[in-house]
């Protein structure tokens, strides 16, 4: 199966691909595809191991509830599926900073680290709040 | 067969064909919010045109349900421009989060430890936000043939056409 080990596919035929997987999905499972619900569910599960009378009384958690569902075990295996392929085809290496970055806001690992975490604080709040 | 089963199988399958496509990387996320490179618009586009086809298709035939989210001009707005800030910043969204972490790109790590923390936050005001800002512009669960009123076909093919047109442009560019 070379065409598993090959560096990289065209994007188009990646998407496409995916767009057959998500049709698929939705046709034996009915499942669309997303990650952010995830996001808040695994909150709730620390909350939950910390503070359950608190995460029992909010009111989020009463609409979307703590548990470990599909779309959670999908995320998950995003991240097995890239390991896997990555592997395949020699792709998968430690990258602490990427060159991007480094090239604009220099090659300090704690800077990074740091604007990613708040980075992430502000991204998860927004697509909450959009919907996504 | 087991919800969980299906779920990890079919996250396997998508993270491999992102992988495939380089579409989870921080320089491929950032080059397409820069302009310079639209491997990520290609990948997303080409996903939402074919399934856009095979969904409509399967459900003319009474074959699978809808799952349309509310239109909430509040959130939908201001949630967008909030999310742009904070993706610049980590440079993954968060499923490529995920993606970037199983190929060694362990800054995402990071990130995903704030995506948590900002999914908590939000829990924490979402009962502020649900009769303020979530209420702005509320349209409730609307579709663009819809709202339209015209056949979805039409809307389907009008955009398959854009994109096409937009991945010509692509192609000539060498974005």
């Amino acid at each position: 199966m070379d065409v598993l080990r090959r560096k990289t596919w065209s994007p188009y035929a990646a998407g496409a691909l995916a767009g057959l997987l998500l049709v698929l999905s939705i046709f034996v499972t009915g499942k669309y595809f997303g990650a952010s619900t995830t996001f808040v569910r695994a909150a709730g599960l620390v909350e939950q191991a910390v503070a359950p009378e608190k995460a029992s009384g909010m009111e989020y958690f009463l609409k979307t509830k703590i548990k470990v569902d599909w779309q959670f075990m999908f995320v998950v295996g995003v991240l097995l599926g890239a390991l896997a392929s990555a592997r395949l085809s020699k792709e998968s290496r430690a990258v602490a900073v990427p060159s991007m970055w480094s090239r604009r806001f220099g090659t300090s690992r704690v800077k990074r680290w740091v604007a990613g975490f708040l980075g992430g604080i502000v991204l998860m709040f927004g697509a909450r709040l959009a919907g996504g | 067969m087991n919800e969980l089963l299906t779920g990890a199988v079919t996250g396997i399958i998508f993270g491999f064909f992102m992988q495939k496509a380089q579409v989870i990387r921080y320089d491929r996320q950032l080059g397409a919010l820069r302009l310079r490179d639209m491997t990520i618009v290609k990948f997303m586009l080409t996903t939402v045109l074919i399934a856009m086809v095979g969904i409509y298709l399967l459900l003319d035939l009474g074959l699978i349900n809808l799952s349309v989210k509310s239109l909430s001009l509040g959130g939908n707005v201001l949630g967008g421009l909030i999310f742009g800030i904070g993706w610049g910043i980590v440079g993954y969204c968060p499923a490529t989060a995920m993606g970037a972490l199983g190929e060694g790109r362990y800054d995402s790590a990071f990130g995903l430890l704030g995506m948590l923390v900002g999914a908590a936050v939000y829990a924490e005001f979402y009962p502020v936000l649900k009769g303020s800002v979530l209420m702005w512009g509320d349209f409730g669960k609307v579709t663009l043939p819809g709202v339209l009123g015209i056949n979805h076909w039409i809307v389907i093919v009008v955009l398959c056409a854009a994109f096409v047109v937009l991945f010509r442009w692509f192609e000539r560019k060498g974005l």
